[in-house]
């Protein structure tokens, strides 16, 4: 570097950070692909929704994401929704349903609906849409765990789906794969390739999506043969941002009316505009820990690096005595979280959340912690951590946590003085998403790992993710464990509910098993996230959560949130209006900036050539 | 007679005339001065403070508090003292600076020195390897490096060293083809001398001059650059002043006022690194026989 460019360095350094800071929303609004979202909304009715992610795929068969699977949601029916009073599953495209005796054979009535080109809906599009899953590998990307247990799937008529399974499945009324047309994707030669990319899109949900521009919006319209009738709005737009900052100022400014899933910072940020509504809700997610408890591929081979003493389900309970998670909710959430006395299911779905109660609580209690750990036979060495019984690896631990993320970063620092305190000494590895994923699912390249999981209605896929068998196949293709788990008696009541159709039995068995995952901790629950939203009233006049008193507007189950959006009959401030100062300002004050820099460059400049001419 | 033998009085004149033009120019006293200060706190720090307060499980401020007596710089987003977060963090910023520099001195030096004296093929390599690391985008090499080598203070080190040094050598390589085209060279080879010989005894005495006021100015972009990467995300783990940046950052000290949480470190950084421009740039007036002279 030469001498003036360290100089200027140094002053743009100072200069960059102060000011990225203090033009904050001007700089933010840069990168909002919110162009077309800008044009004013006078005769339509348009809700504009901002969401952090962008489409993996318009296909029902291969999106994942988040933002995918809910604009599916709104755009084809399922066999059932959960309804939004209780999230128990109600009627959508099937009327009404029945079940044989043996509990194998599941009998649909599908409702006499329209697609949205005006083709009738029937059972046959149904049975196509399953068959299709059960039958093509590249159908199977997103849902194809839901139709595993399928034997046969047949339609004995335009209105009667006969679904018959392996083995009893109560999860059955959960299914979560839309209904495709058949006289549209009967033509598709490679489903796994297909994206699905011709607008308007047949549905038969409450809206049509008619245009996507990858990376930037997905534009959907209200659907006039929907058989519960047609939205009151005329259009609701998705607007994909680049981060969460962006899509806050976006709402401010009037660029779009509605943003889901803000962490506690930006949620804050929103209070004191009186355009503004906080919506701040239970959430369906649990934040937990990882820890291995001696990982292996579902053959039952050791595979990884985990500490050894982690195999030790005492060791693991002393961790969940040395943590206080009170502190965590106020330090990395701002508050605006409940700390977890259950396990995996958050108290959101009250039928199957289970509560430590009495005995069995663990409380944050570091004597206690480090009492087990002594009577163990763990004991310490002089620089106060401890070793194994013979003496021999010492509790160096490893955190595993995501880059770039300042909650992780702060709950790491947390943990390592806690765990410092019962004789841990605990290291933070910091790693991109792709290797964390493969390092805590596969390899089982981990000590102690972040995790977390938004939890469906029904739990059974979160329970699932602690089954034997989503441990790493032999050849170390990943399975979908989320904690290496592997437990007799947990699997025995897996089984148990999967076959129990008594919806209060079955809650109850989950239950058990989250008291099991609770007491033998090889997941340490720590909180569940509030649910944070925030909407623009002076858009959007009224919008039904699910559930119904203080529930989830985006992100959550069904279509309701979206399909009972009301907008504001017209907009109040014409979009950007508010933000116009902002940008004057930062654009004169970047100008100057540039101007000062450059006179302070070319000063420099000439003194310097001064110097050398000597 | 003196008791100092001939050499001993030429190296004692000679320092003192370093010492009289490096004090004619105020500037590198002023610069002296706040890096001594630097070094002082960052040396005097563990022996004044318990690094416990940096423990968030054990501090006792507010969030984002306010100066006060107690906390006379604030506190941070977990109710840490700032100033002993600076404290520290002078210590890491300093370390790194100071490390990366001389890593980045000691490739830049050799390749600069080895590229200068053997001619041919090997300096056209040499030199070749050298430009593509001056074309190379510096601070995204290092983001990768960092990334791929894992966090870790040595890694932070050993990432901005490698990505810094190619102008050092095209410096030492300018230097280095000057001094050898002196008689006296010629005139060592002649009587045997080899090529270590040349290098070592000739020409590395002549461009320590340089390498020295280049590695003062060089540890002023390693800072600069720790604090980039840290702000970036690419942290050594443990407190450092780019780190503090960036954790005011993520916490929005800015938007929720906490200016002394974005200033300090901020000043620091810029205090620091404008205190070793200061006192390079007066070194390499005083040293670098071009400049000798020039600019009072």
């Amino acid at each position: 570097m030469t001498r003036v460019g360290v100089l200027l360095a140094a002053c743009g350094l100072a200069v960059s950070v102060g000011l990225s800071a203090l033009s904050f929303p001007a700089a933010a609004d840069d990168t909002a692909p919110a162009v077309a979202a800008r044009e004013p909304a006078a005769a339509k009715k348009i809700v504009r929704l901002g969401v952090t992610q962008s489409m993996d795929s318009m296909s029902p068969f291969l999106a994942l994401r988040l933002v995918s699977t809910s604009i599916h949601r709104w755009t084809y029916g399922n066999l059932t929704v959960p309804d939004p009073q209780t999230l128990r599953p109600s009627p959508d495209l099937a009327e009404s349903w029945e079940t044989s005796a043996d509990k194998l054979t599941w009998t649909f009535k599908v409702r006499d609906a329209k697609w949205s080109d005006g083709q009738p809906v029937t059972a046959h599009d149904a049975a196509w849409t399953f068959n299709k899953m059960m039958t093509d590998d590249g159908a199977k990307t997103a849902n194809g765990s839901a139709v595993e247990n399928f034997e046969t799937v047949t339609a004995t008529d335009d209105r009667t789906l006969v679904i018959k399974t392996k083995k009893p499945q109560a999860s059955m009324l959960e299914n979560p794969a839309p209904i495709v047309p058949r006289h549209v994707w009967q033509q598709v030669t490679d489903v796994g390739a297909f994206q699905n990319e011709t607008y308007p899109v047949v549905g038969s949900g409450p809206y049509v999506a008619v245009e996507h521009r990858k990376d930037a919006y997905v534009k959907l319209r209200a659907n006039p043969n929907y058989w519960r009738g047609a939205p009151k709005i005329d259009e609701l737009h998705v607007i994909f941002y680049e981060n969460p900052e962006a899509a806050n100022a976006g709402l401010k400014r009037g660029d779009i009316d509605w943003i889901g899933r803000l962490a506690a910072a930006q949620f804050e940020a929103l209070a004191g505009d009186p355009a503004i509504v906080q919506w701040n809700t239970q959430g369906r997610r649990a934040s937990y820990l990882q820890l291995n408890p001696g990982a292996a591929t579902a053959d039952g081979e050791a595979i990884g690096d985990g500490h050894p003493a982690l195999r030790d389900p005492r060791v693991r309970q002393a961790i969940h005595h040395a943590i206080d998670k009170k502190t965590l909710v106020e330090q990395t959430q701002n508050g605006l979280a409940q700390v977890a006395d259950g396990s995996i299911v958050p108290p959101l779905y009250s039928e199957f959340f289970w509560r430590a109660q009495g005995e069995e609580q663990v409380t944050f209690d570091t004597a206690e912690a480090n009492r087990i750990l002594d009577e163990a036979g763990y004991r310490r060495g002089d620089d106060g951590i401890r070793t194994m019984p013979d003496g021999g690896r010492r509790f160096e631990m490893r955190f595993s946590i995501h880059t770039d993320t300042p909650v992780e970063d702060k709950l790491a620092q947390f943990l390592t003085g806690w765990l410092k305190e019962i004789g841990i000494e605990l290291t933070t590895r910091r790693l991109d998403s792709n290797k964390f994923t493969e390092e805590t699912g596969s390899t089982g390249l981990y000590d102690i790992a972040i995790s977390g999981w938004s939890v469906n209605p029904d739990p059974e896929e979160v329970l699932a993710t602690h089954l034997c068998s989503r441990r790493p196949t032999a050849s170390g293709q990943a399975g979908g464990t989320e904690s290496f788990y592997c437990d007799d008696e947990f699997e025995r009541l897996y089984q148990e509910q999967l076959s129990e159709l008594d919806r209060a039995e079955r809650a109850e068995i989950i239950k058990r098993m989250q008291r099991r995952l609770y007491t033998d901790a090889p997941v340490i629950a720590l909180y569940y996230p509030n649910n944070l939203e925030g909407y623009r009233k002076d858009r959007i006049a009224a919008i039904t959560p699910v559930p119904l008193d203080k529930g989830i507007l985006y992100g959550g189950s069904g279509y309701w949130p979206a399909y009972t959006l009301q907008a504001v009959a017209a907009p109040a401030v014409p979009a950007g209006g508010s933000g116009g100062t902002g940008v004057t300002v930062a654009v004169v004050a970047g100008a100057v900036l540039v101007l000062g820099a450059g006179g302070f460059l070319l000063l420099r400049r000439r003194r310097a050539t001064a110097d050398e001419r000597e | 007679m003196s008791p100092l033998t001939g050499a001993g009085r030429r190296g004692l004149t000679r320092s003192a005339r370093f010492w009289r033009e490096f004090r004619a120019r105020p500037s590198g006293p002023a610069g002296a001065a706040i890096l001594l200060a630097a070094v002082l706190v960052a040396l005097l720090t563990p022996l004044l403070t318990d690094p416990a307060g940096l423990d968030v499980t054990r501090a006792t401020g507010p969030r984002m508090g306010p100066p006060s007596l107690e906390h006379p710089l604030g506190t941070d987003e977990s109710g840490r003292s700032v100033l002993l977060m600076i404290t520290w963090g002078s210590r890491v910023s300093l370390l790194i600076g100071f490390m990366s520099a001389l890593l980045s001195m000691v490739i830049g030096t050799t390749v600069g020195i080895a590229a200068g004296h053997f001619r041919g093929w090997p300096a056209a390599v040499l030199m070749r390897i050298t430009d593509w690391f001056l074309v190379l985008p510096s601070l995204v090499l290092a983001l990768v490096l960092a990334a791929i080598l894992g966090g870790g203070m040595f890694t932070i080190i050993l990432a901005i060293g490698v990505t810094s040094w190619a102008s050092t050598a095209r410096l030492i390589r300018a230097q280095t083809l000057a001094v050898e085209a002196r008689p006296y060279i010629e005139r060592a080879r002649a009587l045997g001398g080899g090529h270590w010989h040349v290098m070592t005894r000739h020409v590395l005495p002549n461009v320590a001059p340089l390498v020295l006021a280049n590695t003062t100015l060089q540890v002023a972009g390693a800072i600069v650059a720790e604090s980039t990467l840290a702000f970036l995300g690419a942290q050594s783990g443990q407190v450092s002043w780019g780190g503090m940046l960036r954790a005011s950052y993520d916490w929005g000290a800015a938007t929720s006022g906490a200016w002394w949480y974005v200033l300090a470190p901020g000043l620091c950084i810029v205090a620091v690194v404008m205190a070793f421009t200061l006192v390079g740039r007066a070194l390499e007036a005083v040293l670098n026989p071009r400049l000798r002279g020039a600019g009072r």
